[in-house]
C-alpha cells in the first residue's frame, strides 16, 4: 500500500507524518515543490510535484503512479491540500473535490459560500489593493479586520477601529502583500478581505471528515483573548471548557461549513468564535492543525506487538486516506496544550536561555525551539514564525494552561537588531 | 560543576524516541550504542537508563554531548525524561566514565568484525555517493559508527535543522544502505538539529 505525502519544504511536519507512515508499515512516497538531492536515487520513494500547479501536479502523479500505484494522499498545508485534492481526482482514490479544497484556502470564496448557505460569518467585503483606504475607510463598520485571502498563521491579519485605523491597517497589509514572496503568488495577493471583528471567545477545532461527515477530535480553547490589533496565537489547550451546549454549536458550525464547502474527506482545522449569538466561522481550512501542534494531541492507546502505545493524529490522517481501519478516535483522558512562542521583538535570534528551567516545570513536556541561530525574527503582523514551542500534560486545562505560562516566563530569547 | 549546574534538554523525535542535549560531554570516544542491559553492563549512565521503572528501554545511545533512548512503553516523556536526567547528572557526578570505551570484541562473538565490515562499505558509499548528493544543499553526513548492524550519523551544513532533514535521512540515505549495503538493520541520526545555523529548509507555520 502506496502513500504520496505532499510535504512543502518549508513545513514543520516533515517528522510527524513521516514517521507516522513509517510505524505504520506502508510504502511512502514524499513528494515536495523542490526536489531533493536524492531523487535519482530513490525514484520511487522521492518525487517533485508542481505545488503552484494542481492539475499539472495531478497529471505528474498520474505518470507516476502508473508505475507505483498509488493508494491514498495525504496533504499538510493549504495548498497542498488543493493539490491533494487534484491527485486524489486524478487516481480515483479518496479525496476532497478540488473545488472544495480551492474554496476552504480562499478566504473570499469560503465566506461566500458559508454565507449563502447560513453559516454565520461576519459581514465582509473584497477590496483591491489598488482601492483608496480613505475612501473605504468612510463606509466601514467599526470595529473590523483586514486580512490577506490566502496568508496562514494570521500574517497580515489586522484590526481597525476607527477611519485613521482602516487607512494605517490597509496600508500595512498592502505592503504585506507587495512583499516579493507574496506579491508572485497570484491574483489572490492583490485582494484585501475586510470583515467584521467578531468578539468571544475563540476555539480551533480539529476533525475528520469521511464522505462529509465531521468527526470532532478535539476542541482548544484559545485563552489568550485574540482582539487584535494582530493576532498572532500563543496557547491551545484541551479538553475545551466552553459549556457543552457552546461545544455542540461550535462542532454543529464546523460541520454546517462542511457542508457549505463540499468537503468530503480528510482532515479539518477551524477556528471558530462563540459569543451570546452563538458559534461563527472564523475561517475552516481542509487540512490538520499546522506547526509543531499537532503533538498536544494523542489519541487511545492501541496494542502493538511491543505493547500498547498511543496513536497520533498523523496515524489517523495517514489510515483514513489509505481506507485503513482506525482505531478508536478518543483522545487521551488527560488534557493538554500547546503555546507557540511569541515573537519577542524584530531582529536575529542569538540564544535562547531558560529552556532547561522551562522544561522542569511541572507537567511541561517539552520545549521546542524550533529557530535558528542566526535567524531573523519578525514579528506580527508581517511575521509568521514561532519561535518554538511548548508542551504539556495535566489532569485539568487550567494546569495545563498555568504550566504553559510558567515555562514560557522562564525563557529569554537574546535578540540583536538585524543590520 | 555541580549536577546542578548541569543543564539538560530533551527533544522528543516521538514517543518512542528523545534525544537529551546535556551542557557536558559525557563520553569523548566516539559514539556508544547499548541495545540491552546486558550491553551496559559497566557503563553507569546507561546501566541506569535501563533500569527506570517502567519505561521498557530498548536502547541508549552516547555519543559527546548526547544521549538518545527508545523505550517501548507508552509512558510519557516528562516522567521518563525526569528519570533520565537524574541519570545522566548521577553519572557525571559519579567520579568515573559514564560509559565505558567500546570494547575490542562486542559480547556478541562475531558482531565487531562484521560491524568493522559494514563500516567501511557505508564509509565508502557516503564518501562516493551519499555526501556528494547532499552537498548539493550546503549539508554534509558524518557516519559515526556502526553498532550492531545500525549505523549512526550525524548531519552537518545544511542538513543540520532542515526541514527536510528527516526525509533526506528516511526516503534518501536509509533507502540507499537498504540498495547498496541492505545488512544494515537501522540508521540513527544523532543530530543535535537545534543547534543548526543554516538550514537549507527553514520550516514556517503551515
Amino acid at each position: 500500500m502506496r502513500l504520496l505525502l505532499l510535504l512543502p519544504t518549508v513545513t514543520y511536519r516533515t517528522v510527524a507524518f513521516v514517521e507516522a507512515a513509517r510505524r505504520l508499515g506502508i510504502e511512502v512516497t514524499v513528494a515536495s515543490e523542490r526536489p531533493s538531492t536524492f531523487e535519482r536515487a530513490n525514484p520511487t520513494g522521492l518525487v517533485t510535484l508542481d505545488f503552484a500547479d494542481p492539475a499539472h501536479a495531478a497529471a505528474q502523479a498520474r505518470a507516476f503512479a502508473r508505475a507505483h500505484p498509488v493508494h491514498g494522499v495525504v496533504a499538510v498545508d493549504d495548498d497542498t491540500a488543493v493539490v491533494a485534492a487534484a491527485i486524489a481526482q486524478e487516481l480515483g482514490i479518496r479525496g476532497n473535490p478540488v473545488a472544495a479544497a480551492r474554496a476552504a484556502r480562499d478566504k473570499h470564496q469560503q465566506r461566500q459560500l458559508l454565507a449563502a448557505a447560513g453559516v454565520a460569518v461576519p459581514r465582509f467585503e473584497l477590496l483591491t489593493i489598488a482601492a483608496d483606504p480613505e475612501r473605504v475607510a468612510g463606509r466601514a463598520a467599526y470595529p473590523c479586520v483586514l486580512k490577506p485571502l490566502r496568508l496562514s498563521a494570521s500574517r497580515g491579519v489586522v484590526r481597525a477601529d476607527d477611519p485613521p485605523g482602516f487607512v494605517a491597517a490597509f496600508r500595512r497589509v498592502q505592503a504585506i502583500l507587495e512583499q516579493p514572496d507574496v506579491a508572485g503568488c497570484g491574483d489572490w495577493a492583490r485582494h484585501i478581505l475586510v470583515e467584521e471583528f467578531v468578539p468571544g471567545r475563540e476555539v480551533a477545532v480539529e476533525g475528520l471528515v469521511t464522505r462529509g461527515s465531521v468527526r470532532v477530535l478535539t476542541i482548544f480553547d484559545k485563552p489568550d483573548p485574540l482582539d487584535g490589533p494582530f493576532f498572532e496565537e500563543t496557547i491551545y489547550v484541551t479538553p475545551s471548557r466552553l459549556a457543552q451546549t457552546a461545544q455542540l454549536a461550535v462542532a454543529a458550525c464546523a460541520q454546517a461549513a462542511v457542508d457549505a464547502l463540499g468537503l468530503r474527506e480528510g482532515p479539518i482545522h477551524a477556528e471558530i468564535r462563540h459569543n451570546d449569538r452563538g458559534a461563527w466561522l472564523i475561517e475552516l481550512a481542509a487540512r490538520p492543525i499546522g506547526g509543531r501542534c499537532s503533538g498536544a494531541l494523542r489519541f487511545e492507546m492501541r496494542e502493538t506487538e511491543n505493547g500498547k502505545r498511543e496513536t497520533s493524529l498523523e496515524e489517523i490522517i495517514i489510515r483514513h486516506a489509505l481506507g485503513m481501519e482506525l482505531p478508536t478516535l478518543e483522545r487521551e483522558e488527560q488534557a493538554s496544550g500547546v503555546m507557540m512562542i511569541p515573537v519577542p521583538g524584530a531582529g536575529v535570534l542569538r540564544d535562547v536561555r531558560g529552556v532547561g528551567e522551562a522544561r522542569a516545570v511541572p507537567l511541561v513536556e517539552e520545549v521546542a525551539i524550533t529557530a535558528h541561530p542566526g535567524q531573523t525574527l519578525v514579528p506580527w503582523p508581517e511575521g509568521s514564525r514561532y519561535p518554538g514551542f511548548i508542551f504539556a500534560r495535566g489532569e485539568s486545562s487550567e494546569a495545563v494552561e498555568a504550566a504553559l505560562r510558567a515555562a514560557h516566563a522562564r525563557l529569554e530569547l537574546l535578540i540583536e537588531p538585524a543590520d | 560543576m555541580s549536577a546542578a549546574d548541569v543543564r539538560i534538554t530533551a527533544e522528543p523525535i516521538d514517543n518512542g524516541r528523545c534525544k537529551f542535549l546535556v551542557s557536558e560531554p559525557l563520553h569523548a570516544g566516539g559514539v556508544r550504542r547499548f541495545a540491552s542491559p546486558d550491553e551496559a553492563r559497566g557503563s553507569p549512565l546507561a546501566e541506569a537508563i535501563f533500569a527506570i521503572p517502567g519505561a521498557d528501554v530498548s536502547e541508549v545511545i552516547v555519543s559527546g554531548n548526547l544521549v538518545t533512548v527508545v523505550k517501548r512503553s507508552p509512558a510519557a516523556w516528562p516522567v521518563v525524561g525526569k528519570a533520565v536526567g537524574q541519570a545522566i547528572r548521577a553519572a557525571l557526578a559519579g567520579g568515573q566514565p559514564a560509559v565505558t570505551s567500546k570494547p575490542a570484541a562486542s559480547p556478541k562473538a562475531g558482531a565487531a568484525p562484521v560491524d568493522d565490515a559494514l563500516y567501511e562499505r557505508v564509509a565508502d558509499l557516503f564518501e562516493s555517493q551519499v555526501n556528494p548528493m547532499v552537498a548539493r544543499h550546503g549539508g554534509r553526513v558524518e557516519l559515526i559508527d556502526v553498532q550492531d548492524a545500525v549505523v549512526m550519523v550525524r548531519m552537518a551544513g545544511g542538513c543540520q535543522g532542515c526541514g527536510m532533514a528527516d526525509v533526506t535521512l528516511r526516503q534518501g540515505i536509509e533507502a540507499m544502505l537498504q540498495q547498496h549495503v541492505p545488512e544494515v538493520k537501522g540508521i540513527v541520526d544523532i543530530t543535535d538539529h537545534t543547534a543548526g545555523s543554516n538550514p537549507y529548509f527553514a520550516a514556517a507555520k503551515k
